[in-house]
């Protein structure tokens, strides 16, 4: 009675100051639609999106969106950590979005609890450019049990985000010659080890894919799933796992390897390099404006090449490069208005209208040279910088050559990322499950996984444990989910096939 | 605190004569309303999200369409190879902590207590818990390049001594000094704020005398400082037991790497890892409870056994 | 414990010990070893913000080098004049600093009124109701009904959402519970005799005396709510409503955290803040509660209590 009396009371009183607040909240709501211009007939539409770093409603690509397409849309964001929680909070609680931009976990999650609209009526309906714009491949990786849930975003298309690079001055000083192959890599280490007394290769502990690369390659390890005879078997439970981790051991015990590399974090790695402490490191194209205009900030003189990816015993050199839908632009079953999303996401796909959305206009935010689309800076940073984070699927065909204007933005990035494409020429692999719809046994076990995975190679390598204890590894990895998701995978693989 | 004693015992007849106490005491509990009544809303009304750890939540049919699975959590938590060992770990860095950590502040306050520059005390107050305010990412990334073997200062003195370079956040040896270290780096400047406060209440007059007594200063900090602050010593004291469980997770997911599981993986990082991306609500609420309970235990005890020896309490 | 106050207050001052009142050599020596102990404790504490000072004013080229020490390399001040100008920045900073504000009025208030009753141990039931508010320290219900009961507040996406359930915090209730235990006795009976009532006695009595608890729990709050980012997470998806702290925690978010979401997305990574704007973020979203407990040391007078017992 009184517990019930008091929260009444209280009840009372916030009531009032949360009125006091709330108030001016739609106040400021209110101002902000109006100032994107929505027309009568189309409603303003609330989208959620992914952490990025800048606001939406102040965003000049996303008034663009409005603009073009005729609806207002009011933005809201994940945040950067917790993500997933926040997004099952808020669709249980039925926060009226319209729209929201899913990672692929999210997508299945959402999509087989029944919550998200299925699509295909819709888009049938109004979606004639969407349905131009995302090829057939993509589609399937949006269906569950038949039904699209969501649009594919496939983004720019395959290609490699890392190479390993070396100091090339060092290697010239030292009259080495660019390794071609493990063994020839082991030398080169040894001897920049005795002669310069840096650290020869550097890494990072961040995740499975900073621990794997062109030296994994060249033992056989790439892709997540390997075909085996019709099955799929994962990378840990390949005996080139185990070749690759040894040698990585090696490395590290005679001191090759950076001793740190189980504290590294990705920054760290590239400060040794651009300050003369490390020899080589693997280098996202991305990272490269920054990486190599610190390290010739220090050394003038210093020169850096990309080693080419190294060859397996057979003389074969591969390279993985990730592939499939990043995103999907989905409708929730208790949008307010679902025609109108699907008409807006149709009309973001309209080809001039997608261009624009991309790159904007010609002459102010980009031009053509030799038929190929180069950025005019600093508009083209200042009003697109965030162009990409707003898609919601892509025009497939198109949007590779697009996107390339965003690499051309600065001399060093286009050069490396240019180079990089060039070296993977006809090596890439992509993974065999890239365009699965989501599995659920995939889905729910992988996050965790990974950190085991990247966990029991950092201290194989490292000596933390010998490599005598692997089977202890991949039994842990089993009973953690391991199995339950080797069993999805290949059930997938198996149907696909047939 | 004697005389303090001795005031409330003098004042202790007139008030047991006050009969209707409580009806002569109705504004005091008119006082009580607003906090109970925001209390109760926030903090008791979303109790019943504790009997999520006896369910196996799946939080898009919500609680009454999840299944009832009794104490399999707890189950699954206790049965787990890694338990023991994490178990093991949390006790003994929280342990760790309470030992080196706790009196850390106290001596640091009277310490500062004894600086009779005020300029110079002053400003020293304010630098000392500047990092408080740095987050643990930062602090791990500072104390890494200071640690490093690859020209960590520590260890570039170390190698002037003559002394082989030690790997202090790859060593299991040394790792769990390097979590008290920093955590006592990080707050003990932070923590000595609620002594400081505590000093204003001790009569200055008692030093004035104690020193035409001729007392030296360890005399002086013994029988006047200490006392003095002896009751939000004890308060804190029997808070800190509340969390010798809970273990500081933000700070070993910051500073901790694979190497180092064996003596730095304590329940709160265990949980985290295994759980990643899987939504394991209850699981980590069967977890989170086991905590509470024995926290909770560890209070009332401390209370207690506080109540029965130094005769003072929470309650 | 108390043998000294009481044999100084008996014996008094023996004229011929009052010559000893001067500094003795190992007093000396213990001053000497004390102001170089924290002469070296705030080296140590300072220097990080000195390096944090000197990467925000350095070439990034120099900060992702790691060649920055207490100097800066490559001196420039751009980094704060884009900080400076980030709209989101300021935004943020403009909903800490109120969040703050009211939080910490709303908060001190409750909070002391809160601890008052509770310090009286005739309070009926004095037990059983801390127990009520301790057992919140260690349990509660989680973030799904938390969150429902937010939303059906209508309170998500609203600023008081980041102060209404802080506003009884009890660690702070029990610090200053545990400050007006401290209180003499006598005080309040003389009031009562002058036929105060209890919430007279609080204000004209109880609270005057405790300007150096009420001070620090002030800081408390005020760091609280500063440093809050974990509710701003959870309940507020409007980007224009982050407080500062889930902005810089989200700034600094670095590439590793895009490799760990599994989905690599390389405009995400060209997009990550440059290091020397992301120590320029870090001190400026530091320095506003940094001013705060300079301002609030005045409070911390010693003998605030004697000078009233003796009146």
């Amino acid at each position: 009675m009184v517990k019930k009396l008091s929260v009444l009371l209280l009840g009372a009183l916030l009531a009032t100051a949360v009125s006091a607040c709330g108030g001016n909240d739609s106040n400021n709501e209110a101002g902000s639609s109006s100032s994107s211009g929505g027309k009568g007939d189309k409603p303003e539409l609330r989208m959620l999106m992914q952490y990025s770093r800048f606001d939406p409603n102040q965003d000049y690509s996303a008034k663009a969106v409005s603009t073009l397409t005729g609806y207002p849309i009011k933005f809201d964001m994940l945040p950067a950590e917790n993500a997933d929680e926040k997004l099952n909070l808020l669709v249980i609680n039925k926060e009226p979005y319209d729209l929201m931009k899913l990672s692929a976990p999210q997508f299945y999650n959402l999509a087989s609890t029944g919550a998200l609209e299925p699509l295909d009526d819709r888009i049938e309906q109004f979606g004639g450019n969407i349905k131009t714009a995302i090829s057939e491949k993509s589609w399937e990786s949006a269906k569950i049990d038949g039904k699209i849930y969501g649009i594919p975003e496939t983004g720019s298309g395959v290609a490699v985000s890392e190479e390993l690079v070396v100091r090339q001055d060092w290697l010239d000083e030292l009259g080495l010659k660019m390794p071609t192959n493990t063994d020839e890599l082991y030398t080169v280490l040894k001897t920049i080890k005795e002669k310069k007394n840096v650290i020869p290769l550097t890494g990072s502990k961040e995740a499975v894919s900073s621990l794997l690369g062109d030296i994994a390659a060249a033992f056989g390890v790439t892709t997540d799933w390997v075909d085996q005879n019709g099955t799929l078997v994962h990378q840990i439970e390949t005996p080139q796992m185990k070749d690759f981790l040894a040698y990585m051991n090696k490395l590290y015990a005679e001191g090759l390897l950076d001793v740190e590399l189980p504290l590294n974090t990705a920054a760290k790695v590239m400060e040794k390099f651009a300050n003369g402490q490390a020899a080589m490191f693997k280098l996202a194209w991305y990272n490269a404006p920054n990486a190599i205009n610190a390290l010739m900030a220090n050394e003038p003189n210093a020169k850096v090449s990309l080693v080419p990816y190294l060859k397996d015993k057979t003389g074969k050199a591969t390279v993985f490069a990730a592939s499939g839908t990043t995103w999907y632009a989905v409708v929730p079953k208790y949008a307010k208005h679902k025609d109108d999303a699907v008409k807006l996401l149709d009309a973001k796909l309209q080809p001039d209208v997608f261009k624009e959305l991309a790159i904007g206009k010609e002459g102010v935010h980009h031009e053509v040279k030799d038929g190929k689309y180069y950025p005019i800076l600093p508009k083209f940073n200042d009003d697109l910088s965030n162009a990409s984070v707003l898609m919601t699927g892509v025009d497939e065909t198109h949007y590779p050559d697009y996107w390339a204007a965003r690499v051309r933005k600065d001399p060093t990035l286009q050069a490396y990322f240019e180079n990089m494409q060039k070296n993977a020429e006809g090596l890439i692999v992509t993974d065999p499950i890239a365009l699965a719809p989501p599995i659920p046994e995939v889905a729910k076990n992988k996050l965790n996984l990974l950190q085991l995975q990247v966990d029991w190679m950092v201290n194989f390598i490292s000596g933390t444990e010998p490599l005598t204890n692997y089977d202890a590894f991949v039994n842990e990895w089993k009973e953690q989910g391991g199995d339950e998701m080797t069993k999805g995978a290949n059930d997938w693989y198996k149907s696909a096939k047939s | 605190m004697a005389s303090r004693n001795r005031n409330s015992a003098a004042s202790a007849p007139a008030r047991r004569s006050n009969r209707g106490r409580i009806r002569a005491d109705w504004d005091l509990y008119l006082l009580l309303v607003p906090g109970i009544a925001v209390l109760l809303l926030f903090k008791y009304v979303p109790m019943y999200g504790i009997l999520i750890a006896f369910q196996d939540f799946r939080i898009f049919d919500g609680m009454s369409g999840s299944e009832w699975v009794g104490l399999d959590n707890f189950r699954r938590l206790f049965t787990s190879d890694d338990f023991l060992h994490v178990f093991v770990n949390t006790i003994a860095i929280s342990l760790l902590k309470l030992v080196f950590l706790f009196p850390l502040p106290i001596v640091a306050a009277i310490l500062l207590n004894e600086l009779k520059n005020m300029a110079f005390r002053k400003s020293v107050q304010t630098v000392v818990y500047l990092p408080h305010f740095l987050s643990w990412i930062i602090v791990s990334g500072l104390f890494i390049d200071l640690l490093s073997i690859n020209g960590g200062l520590v260890n570039k003195l170390l190698s002037q001594l003559g002394a082989d370079p030690i790997p202090f956040f790859l060593s299991n040896d040394y790792f769990r000094g390097v979590l008290v270290a920093t955590a006592g780096w990080k707050e003990t400047g932070w923590s000595t704020i609620v002594y400081l406060a505590a000093f204003s209440t001790i009569d200055p007059g008692l030093y004035e005398a104690a020193k035409i007594d001729g007392a030296s200063r360890l005399r002086q900090i013994w029988h006047i400082t200490l006392p003095g602050i002896a009751p939000i010593i004890v308060l804190m004291l029997i808070l800190r037991l509340g969390s010798i469980f809970a273990g500081d997770t933000e700070q070993i997911l910051a500073m901790y790497n694979s190497t180092v599981y064996k003596s730095a993986d304590i329940i709160g990082t265990y949980v985290y890892r295994m759980g990643l991306g899987k939504q394991e609500y209850s699981f980590t609420t069967a977890v989170g409870l086991f905590e509470s309970v024995i926290g909770f235990a560890l209070i009332i005890g401390g209370n207690y056994l506080s109540r029965k020896y130094l005769r003072r309490g929470i309650w | 414990m108390s043998s000294l106050t009481t044999k100084s207050a008996l014996t008094g001052p023996p004229a011929r010990r009052s010559s000893k009142i001067r500094k003795s050599g190992p007093e000396k020596l213990f001053d000497v070893c004390n102001y170089t102990l924290f002469t070296l404790i705030g080296l140590t504490t300072l220097l990080p913000f000195v390096n944090l000072l000197a990467k925000s004013l350095s070439s990034e080229e120099a900060v992702v080098s790691g060649i920055v020490g207490l100097l800066p390399v490559g001196f420039q001040f751009g980094t704060y004049r884009f900080v400076l100008q980030d709209a989101a920045f300021l935004d943020a900073l403009g909903t800490s600093v109120t969040l703050t504000l009211i939080g910490t009025a709303c908060s001190l208030l409750l909070t002391t009124l809160t601890a008052y009753p509770l310090s009286k141990p005739r309070l009926a039931g004095r037990k059983w109701l801390l127990l009520l508010f301790i057992f919140t320290m260690l349990f509660s219900g989680g973030l799904i009904p938390t969150y429902l009961l937010m939303h059906n507040l209508h309170l998500v996406n609203t600023l008081p959402v980041l102060f209404l359930p802080a506003m009884v915090n009890v660690f702070n209730m029990l610090v200053i519970k545990n400050y007006f235990e401290g209180i003499p006795d006598s005080l309040e009976e003389s009031a009562k005799l002058d036929g105060a009532g209890n919430i007279r006695i609080l204000y004209a009595i109880y609270l005057p005396l405790s300007l150096p608890v009420l001070a620090t729990i002030a800081l408390f709050f005020a760091v609280y709510f500063w440093n809050d980012y974990f509710n701003a997470m959870i309940y507020i998806s409007n980007p224009g409503l982050k407080p500062l702290q889930l902005f810089l925690k989200e700034l600094l978010a670095s590439s590793s955290d895009f490799l760990r979401n599994a989905t690599m997305d390389p405009d995400q990574a060209m997009n990550t803040a440059p290091q020397s704007i992301q120590a320029a973020s870090v001190l400026l979203a530091t320095i506003p509660i940094l001013l705060v407990y300079p301002f609030l040391q005045k409070y911390f007078v010693k003998g605030v209590l004697v000078g009233s017992v003796k009146e």
